[in-house]
C-alpha cells in the first residue's frame, strides 16, 4: 500500500511541478513579453519531460489532456473560452497526445530493458558461480569423506605417519572449505534485490588490525609489510566485508604471485579518500583477464589442478561485489618494477569535531 | 586431579559437542553437554558449572532465554558461539550479560584461550570485587586505579582523563568483551549513535598509539570490528 501511494505520490509531483511551471512560465510569456506563438511549443516540452520522468503512460496523457485544454481555454483565441472548430488548436492537441504517447512506450520500454539487462546479468553470474562451486566443493568433500572413512575402517593398517598426512588433508580440505564458504556468504549477502549492507564507522587501524591479524594466523610466514597514515580515520563501510576483501586480496597474492619477496598493504589519505592498495613484486598478472574477473562478466576456473587456482575466481569477483556496493571500484594493474597492484577508495569521514 | 571447573556446553549439534567435551576434557576441564536449552537449565542449576559455552540458534528456545535465566541471580562467564551472520544478535547477547563469543569456525587454541581467560576474570572478580591491592596488571602493563596511572614496563604513559576512564573500564572488566554501547553508556552516560561511536574510536585509537602495538600484533586490547573490545585477562 505505501509503495503503491509512493508511486502515485511521486508521479502526481512531478506532472503537477512541471505543469504548474510551464503554466507560470506561459503567463508571464504572454502577459509580460507578449509572445503567445510559443506557448504551444513549451506545453508541448512539458508534457514531453512529464512523459519521460513518470512512469507509465497514465500521467503523460492526463497532462497532454491538461495541455490541450489549458493552451485552448488561456492562451489562444478566444481567450478564456474553448474552441475546437479552429484547425490549429486541433493539429497541436493531437500533436501533444501523440508525443506524450511516444515518449512514454520509449521510456517504459527502455526502462523494461534495463531492468532485464541487470537481471540477466546478475542471473548469470549465479549461475557461474553455481556451476564453480558445486564443482568445487566436490574435490575437498571427496577428500575429507575419504580419508576419515579410511581411518575409521582401517585403522590398524595404517601407519601414524598415513594417519597423520590424512589428518592433514582433512584439516586443509575443511579450512579451504570455510574460506569459500565465507565468500559464497558474502555473494549471497550482496547479491539480493535488497543490499544489505551493515556500514558502519569503522577506524582505519582497526580494520587493519584485525586483517592482519587473521592473515598472519593463516600465513605466519608471508612477507607482509603495512603502510598507514598517521592520523586517525575514520571511514563508513560494512568493516567484515572490507576485511574479507583485503584477505582475499592477499590471500590472492600469496597464491599466484610467485616469486614474491614482499608484499605492501598500504592506505593513503587524500583529499576526502582512502586508498588502499596490495602490492606484490610476484611476477605479474594478466590484466586483462583480472579486468574481466572484476568486471564479473566471467569467473575462471579450473586452470591449475590445485585448489588455490580454482578459489581465486570467486574471491576475486567477491572483492568486486563488495568493493561495487560501496560505490567504488577495483583496479588491478601490473606495475613497472615487477609485480601487480591491486588498489580501491573509500570515501572518509571527517574526525575534526570528535571530542 | 581434584577440583576440576565444570564447563556446561549447550549445543545441538552433535559433532561439535563430541569435539569441545573431548577438547575440554584433555584440556583438564569437566564438561557437561545439554542439547536444548531447556536440558541446559536443568544442568545448569543442578551442576552450577564454573562457565557456559552456549550456541545460538538452539532447536527449543532462544539462547537468549537461558542466558537471561543464569543472569538473574549469577554472575557465571558465558561464553556466546556464533555463525557468522548473526553480528547483531552478538551484540545484543554480549549486551544482556555475556562475557564473550566466539565465531564459527573455532579452532581448538583459540576456544581454549576464551575459556581460560573468561574463567581467570571471573575468579579475580569472585575473590575482591576487584582487584588486588587495586591494581591491574597484565603482562608488562600495571594500571594503578587508586593514583589513576598507567605503566608499561614500569614507564609512566600518560592518559588524558577520558583516555584513562577508558582502560580502568576495559581493565576492570578484563577478559570480558565490551560493546560499544557498552562503554559509551559508562563514559559519557550517552546513548549510542554515530557522533558518540566516532569519540570512543578516536579515542581507543589515541589509546592505542600510546600503547605503541604494531598493527597486527596482539596487544592488551583486542578489536572487535564492529562490536567492540577486549581487555585480555592473561596474555593467552
Amino acid at each position: 500500500m505505501s509503495k503503491k501511494c509512493k508511486y502515485y505520490f511521486t508521479n502526481i509531483g512531478i506532472s503537477l511541478g512541471i505543469l504548474t511551471l510551464v503554466f507560470g512560465v506561459s503567463v508571464i510569456l504572454q502577459e509580460v513579453f507578449s509572445m503567445g506563438e510559443s506557448i504551444t511549443m513549451l506545453f508541448v516540452f512539458g508534457v514531453f519531460l512529464i512523459s519521460a520522468l513518470t512512469e507509465g503512460y497514465l500521467f503523460g496523457i492526463l497532462s497532454a489532456f491538461f495541455s490541450v485544454f489549458a493552451v485552448n481555454f488561456a492562451f489562444t483565441f478566444p481567450y478564456f473560452s474553448f474552441n475546437f472548430t479552429i484547425p490549429e488548436n486541433l493539429v497541436s492537441a493531437l500533436v501533444m497526445i501523440a508525443i506524450s504517447l511516444m515518449t512514454s512506450t520509449l521510456t517504459t520500454r527502455l526502462k523494461a530493458w534495463q531492468t532485464l539487462k541487470v537481471e540477466g546479468e546478475k542471473e548469470r553470474m549465479r549461475a557461474n558461480l553455481l556451476r564453480a562451486v558445486s564443482h568445487d566443493l566436490r574435490t575437498p568433500l571427496t577428500g575429507i569423506c575419504g580419508s576419515s572413512t579410511l581411518m575409521l575402517e582401517a585403522e590398524g593398517e595404517l601407519t601414524d605417519e598415513q594417519k597423520r598426512a590424512m589428518l592433514t588433508g582433512i584439516r586443509e580440505d575443511a579450512e579451504w572449505l570455510t574460506r569459500l564458504v565465507e565468500n559464497l556468504l558474502s555473494v549471497t549477502r550482496l547479491d539480493g534485490e535488497h543490499v544489505k549492507l551493515y556500514k558502519t564507522l569503522t577506524a582505519l587501524d582497526e580494520l587493519i588490525d584485525s586483517t592482519v591479524q587473521k592473515f598472519n594466523r593463516r600465513y605466519p610466514d608471508a612477507p607482509l609489510s603495512v603502510l598507514l597514515p598517521d592520523d586517525v580515520l575514520l571511514i563508513p563501510m560494512d568493516a567484515l566485508l572490507i576485511e574479507q576483501v583485503l584477505l582475499n586480496l592477499l590471500e590472492n597474492a600469496i597464491c599466484h604471485a610467485s616469486g614474491m619477496k614482499s608484499l605492501v598493504l598500504s592506505v593513503v589519505a587524500k583529499d576526502g579518500v582512502a586508498t588502499f592498495s596490495i602490492e606484490d613484486d610476484g611476477c605479474g598478472i594478466d590484466e586483462e583477464k583480472i579486468e574481466r574477473i572484476l568486471q564479473g562478466s566471467t569467473l575462471s576456473f579450473g586452470e591449475g589442478a590445485d585448489m588455490q587456482n580454482r578459489h581465486a575466481g570467486i574471491g576475486l569477483s567477491v572483492c568486486a561485489t563488495i568493493v561495487r556496493v560501496h560505490g567504488a571500484r577495483i583496479f588491478a594493474t601490473n606495475l613497472d618494477t615487477g609485480g601487480a597492484r591491486f588498489a580501491f577508495d573509500l570515501r572518509i569521514e571527517d574526525t575534526e569535531n570528535a571530542e | 586431579m581434584p577440583n576440576k571447573y565444570t564447563i556446561l556446553i549447550v549445543e545441538d549439534e552433535k559433532n561439535i559437542c563430541t569435539f569441545l567435551s573431548a577438547l575440554l576434557e584433555t584440556n583438564g576441564y569437566r564438561a557437561i553437554v545439554a542439547h536444548s536449552c531447556r536440558e541446559g537449565k536443568m544442568l545448569y542449576s543442578s551442576y552450577t558449572p564454573d562457565l557456559v559455552v552456549l550456541d545460538l540458534g538452539l532447536p527449543d528456545m532462544d539462547g537468549a532465554e537461558l542466558l537471561k535465566s543464569i543472569r538473574e541471580n549469577e554472575l557465571t562467564p558465558v561464553l556466546v558461539l556464533s555463525a557468522r551472520g548473526e553480528e547483531g544478535e552478538k551484540v545484543r547477547l554480549l549486551d544482556m550479560g555475556a562475557n564473550d563469543y566466539i565465531t564459527k569456525p573455532f579452532g581448538p587454541a583459540e576456544l581454549l584461550a576464551r575459556v581460560r581467560s573468561a574463567l581467570r576474570a571471573h575468579r579475580h572478580a569472585a575473590e575482591e570485587g576487584h582487584f588486588p591491592g587495586g591494581v591491574f596488571c597484565l603482562d608488562d602493563l600495571t594500571i594503578d586505579y587508586d593514583a589513576r596511572r598507567v605503566f608499561i614496563a614500569e614507564r609512566e604513559v600518560k592518559f588524558t582523563q577520558t583516555e584513562y576512564n577508558i582502560l580502568a573500564l576495559l581493565s576492570e572488566h578484563a577478559g570480558k568483551m565490551m560493546t560499544y554501547s557498552a562503554i559509551i553508556k559508562a563514559i559519557w552516560h550517552e546513548p549510542t549513535g554515530d557522533t558518540s561511536i566516532k569519540k570512543l574510536q578516536v579515542n581507543m585509537a589515541n589509546i592505542r598509539k600510546k600503547f605503541g602495538t604494531p598493527i597486527g600484533t596482539k596487544g592488551y586490547i583486542v578489536n572487535e570490528l564492529g562490536v567492540g573490545y577486549r581487555m585480555r585477562s592473561d596474555m593467552e
